[in-house]
């Protein structure tokens, strides 16, 4: 009988990547930015995205971990992530220095349902490494401004130095087309210019057509009750409410099961579900 | 690359772990080759412990005074510190009635009379008990292939991670019966994966000498085996003996709470 | 789909026949237990009813080298050996439907792809024993999946071709087959018959996920996780488990780096534990819930049908009596014997 044939074609095969750029963003958590080094290739890595999708990141020796992107696809050609340090992989990761070669497998999850938002009011609210997969969503919308209603981002960190893109949020204030407040837990050092207390004592300020609001949450899995009650008190129906989960991956693909809850993958099914979905999948936060 | 600096050292222990690492005949000059041996008693008497280290191995438990005072300076000089087999992980089979009233016991074996030692004793401990451990190779003794896999990613500048599974898994991967299900007095489902299942493959229970498993179900496995029909005595002592500290002290309350 | 029938006294030469595809394997006895090996026909056991392991290791193997890597570049090259497999029951067979559409959904994953390709599937009728309750998953017939089906009546055995690469497998034992007869019909008909009656473990599976969907916060999860040694055995001996871990290995003997893949279950501790420490699954009954609602609504939802097959595998390997009759029991309320409702435990 005829010999088989493989094609070379495996998505768990991680491609070659170059760190181009890295800064710490706070004291743990450090922002990078890599190319693919084969820009053409379309699998198993594409250079092309959604908002809230991830990559798993593979170092050998170490392994491969999930991580969301954080750049947007409306500024192509490259992937940017915000990394905290604390694990065997981070760590390792910590190590590298520009110009040094990671992995990567991606991009996978399902993402925000950028298309469902469009001509809706939007609004953020991000707590902590929370800013990492929602800013990917907020370039896009701000790179495609006229495409969306009212903007409203809001940022809560425990301290100013804690806070991921100070500075650049710092700029994009200064943006008349889209509201942005940013809020900390505590001021150490007394120069926080901006709101104090928890991120959603910033809901005073939002000013949205609650029908018609895609309403996004990232945060630690302590933040999401209260701001979920926030938009439920702003009236934003369930299935308009978007909350972006982590899990432990090991193959991004639905297949190791080492994220599942009840019946969903949170890396094909999710990581972005709504509230409805919440309701309906125990375990889910 | 410059090669890793490591030294082998040796506690209060049979030195099988040392031994085994002699025994990787076929991959000893690989082993020489890709580290810088700084100190290897076992093998060379020519030690150079003024040396600082990138990896030190460390096998035995904590059992006297110049044991402690050996370790701190081992941890001192090393960038990683790996406990090496059962006894330096776990505190050993020696350590296994610590949390008893450690004097009487040693009067027990050794009379009234302090035997005249070099050093002072101390009840046997693990490692981690005085310094800060990076890395654990389980086993009673070390096996030559984790040996082997360990080493190789500390060369490449790794800190290896222990799996904290039941050794149940790789003996199913193996096909075998289970010998709990067969009455047989395992420790399996409480004791740690890496050793491929050998003494289950060839029909012996597991007697548990690669430590236990974080938070195993001891509870559940203590009420299987008496419904299997094994005295509380039994198990216990069965348990005792690669449990380490922690499960000894928490099985001295499982059998007072019977004695009531 | 094609019908033949095969002379008892053919059985073997067709097996040898068949070893034009590929090694020949099926369930031998060893001792107590049976296990899928490699071995000639004469030493089949024919009367197996189940295995240690199911036949899932052919597709996806317990432990092997997904990838390896060295000088900056990966190399993929798993390359499964041409296999007959011999002796899969329908539950077996169902199974590995479930195998296939799980490993094909979304993303096709290239290790059990081409273990598939290079697997011809040679399933055996059976009567069932204490543990079997296939008929209750409905399970206990199979009409794709197979290459080739036998059905055993005795002095002959009825052939099903099942599959373009079952038919293709006719041009090395085809001489071996005749065609049917009325007899022969009405013969299997009576064998049904007599199959069906032979089933004694009852259970109801109707409503499931619905009331395992109610039990979320039921104490029975509780007393489970109490009893429960999370050994993995249930998982390591379902048909359809699927979940598996990744792991860097570099053995320093050798010069490439190894990324190996092997069987992982959802009843360890680490399965939901993140880098960091955080346990979205601390608790033992957290993880049997995830494992039971995965099977009996988690798949439900997704293929429309529960991911047990009634092997009866469970049934005979939990050391503490946790397995889906003893639990579907113990959530509908009805009475079980399971070691693990017996188990008292004050807290330690």
């Amino acid at each position: 009988m005829h010999e088989i044939l493989y094609h070379q074609d495996n998505p768990y095969m991680p491609e070659r990547a170059r760190i181009v750029r890295k800064y710490d963003l706070t004291g743990d958590v450090r922002f990078f930015q890599v190319r693919l080094c084969n820009p053409d290739k379309v699998f198993p890595v594409t250079s092309s995205y959604s908002p809230g999708q991830f990559m798993m990141i593979s170092l050998p020796y170490v392994g491969e971990a999930p991580f969301s992107i954080t750049s947007t696809p409306s500024r192509p050609g490259l992937f940017e992530f915000c990394i905290r340090k604390v694990g065997r992989l981070t760590s390792r990761l910590f190590q590298l220095e520009e110009n040094d070669f990671l992995w990567l497998r991606g991009p996978f999850g399902n993402g925000f349902p950028v298309e469902k938002m469009i001509g809706k009011d939007l609004l953020f609210v991000a707590g902590g490494l929370g800013a990492a997969p929602l800013r990917s969503l907020l370039l896009y919308a701000l790179d495609n401004r006229d495409l969306f209603g009212k903007l409203f981002y809001l940022h809560g960190a425990r301290t100013p130095r804690d806070m991921l893109f100070r500075e650049e949020f710092f700029q994009l204030k200064q943006r008349k087309d889209f509201r942005c407040y940013l809020t900390v837990d505590e001021d150490p050092e007394g120069d926080w210019p901006f709101d104090k207390g928890v991120v959603t004592s910033l809901f005073k300020y939002v000013k949205v057509n609650p029908r018609n609001t895609a309403a996004v949450v990232c945060g630690p899995p302590v933040m999401y009750k209260y701001v979920v009650q926030e938009f439920i008190k702003l009236g934003i129906p369930d299935a308009n409410i978007y909350m972006t989960l982590e899990r432990k991956m090991k193959c991004g693909m639905g297949k190791c099961g080492q994220c599942v809850v009840g019946h969903k993958y949170v890396c094909v099914d999710g990581p972005v579900f709504t509230l409805w979905d919440v309701k309906n999948v125990k375990g889910l936060i | 690359m410059k090669k890793p600096k490591i030294g082998i050292y040796g506690l209060t222990g049979c030195a099988g772990d040392q031994l085994n690492i002699l025994n990787c005949e076929d991959e000893l000059l690989k082993l020489f080759d890709i580290f810088e041996i700084k100190s290897f008693v076992m093998a060379s008497s020519a030690a150079d412990e003024e040396a600082s280290l990138d990896v030190a191995f460390v096998e035995g438990s904590v059992s006297t005074e110049k044991d402690l005072e050996d370790l701190k300076e081992i941890r001192k000089k090393s960038k990683i510190l790996v406990a090496m087999g059962h006894c330096a992980v776990f505190g050993g089979v020696q350590s296994m009635f610590v949390g008893e009233d450690w004097d009487k016991m040693y009067r027990k074996v050794y009379g009234k009379k302090r035997a005249v030692t070099l050093t002072k004793p101390l009840p046997p401990k693990p490692l981690a008990a005085y310094v800060k451990v990076d890395a654990v190779l389980p086993g009673c003794p070390i096996e030559k292939e984790p040996f082997l896999k360990l080493a190789g990613l500390l060369a490449k500048g790794v800190i290896p991670r222990h799996p904290d599974f039941p050794v149940c898994a790789e003996c199913k991967w193996k096909e075998n019966e289970c010998l709990l299900l067969r009455g047989e007095m395992c420790m399996g489902p409480l004791t740690n994966s890496g050793c491929g299942a050998i003494c289950p493959s060839l029909g012996i229970p597991c007697i548990g000498c690669w430590g236990p498993i974080e938070k195993e179900n001891w509870e559940a496995e203590a009420f299987l085996l008496r419904e299997r029909g094994f005295s509380v005595e039994d198990i216990v002592n069965r348990f005792a003996i690669f449990g380490g500290m922690e499960r000894a002290d928490k099985l001295r309350k499982f059998l007072e709470a019977k004695e009531e | 789909m094609r019908l033949f029938k095969l002379k008892r006294n053919n059985l073997f030469p067709f097996l040898r026949g068949l070893e034009g595809f590929g090694e020949l394997w099926g369930p031998v006895r060893k001792g107590r237990k049976v296990v899928y090996a490699r071995a000639k026909p004469e030493e089949f056991d024919l009367e197996a009813l189940r295995t240690i392991i199911p036949a899932k290791k052919f597709f996806l193997p317990p432990r092997f080298t997904a990838l390896k890597f060295r000088d900056n570049t990966w190399e993929d090259d798993y390359r499964p050996r041409r296999k007959v497999i011999f002796g899969l029951h329908p539950c077996e067979i169902h199974a590995l439907n479930i195998y296939h559409r799980f490993y094909t959904r979304l993303f096709t994953d290239p290790y059990y792809e081409r273990s598939k390709e290079a697997t011809l599937i040679v399933g055996l009728s059976c009567v069932p024993d204490d543990h079997c309750f296939c008929y209750a998953t409905g399970t206990s017939t199979v009409n794709e999946g197979f290459d080739l089906f036998l059905t055993d009546l005795g002095d002959r055995l009825l052939v099903w071709v099942g599959s373009p690469r079952g038919e293709e497998s006719l041009k090395l034992v085809g001489k071996f087959l005749e065609d049917v007869e009325q007899k022969d019909i009405s013969d299997y008909v009576a064998w049904r018959k007599r199959r069906d009656a032979a089933f004694k473990l009852k259970v109801d599976l109707d409503g499931m996920p619905e009331i395992v969907s109610f039990s979320y916060d039921s104490p029975v999860w509780e007393k489970m996780g109490r009893a429960c040694l999370s050994c993995g055995t249930c998982t390591m001996v379902c048909p359809t488990c699927t979940c598996f871990d990744l792991e860097d290995e570099y053995d320093l003997k050798r010069a490439e780096m190894h990324r190996e893949r092997f069987w992982y279950s959802c009843v360890f501790r680490e399965y939901s534990m993140v880098a960091g420490g955080h346990n979205f699954r601390e608790a033992r009954s957290e993880r049997l819930k995830l494992w039971y609602t995965h099977k009996l609504v988690g798949f439900m939802s997704e293929y429309g049908a529960p991911a047990c097959v009634g092997c009866g595998r469970c049934v005979v390997s939990c050391p503490v009596g946790i397995n889906v009759i003893s639990v579907v029991r113990a959530l509908r309320q009805e009475r079980t014997t399971a070691l693990w409702t017996k188990m008292e435990v004050k807290d330690a």
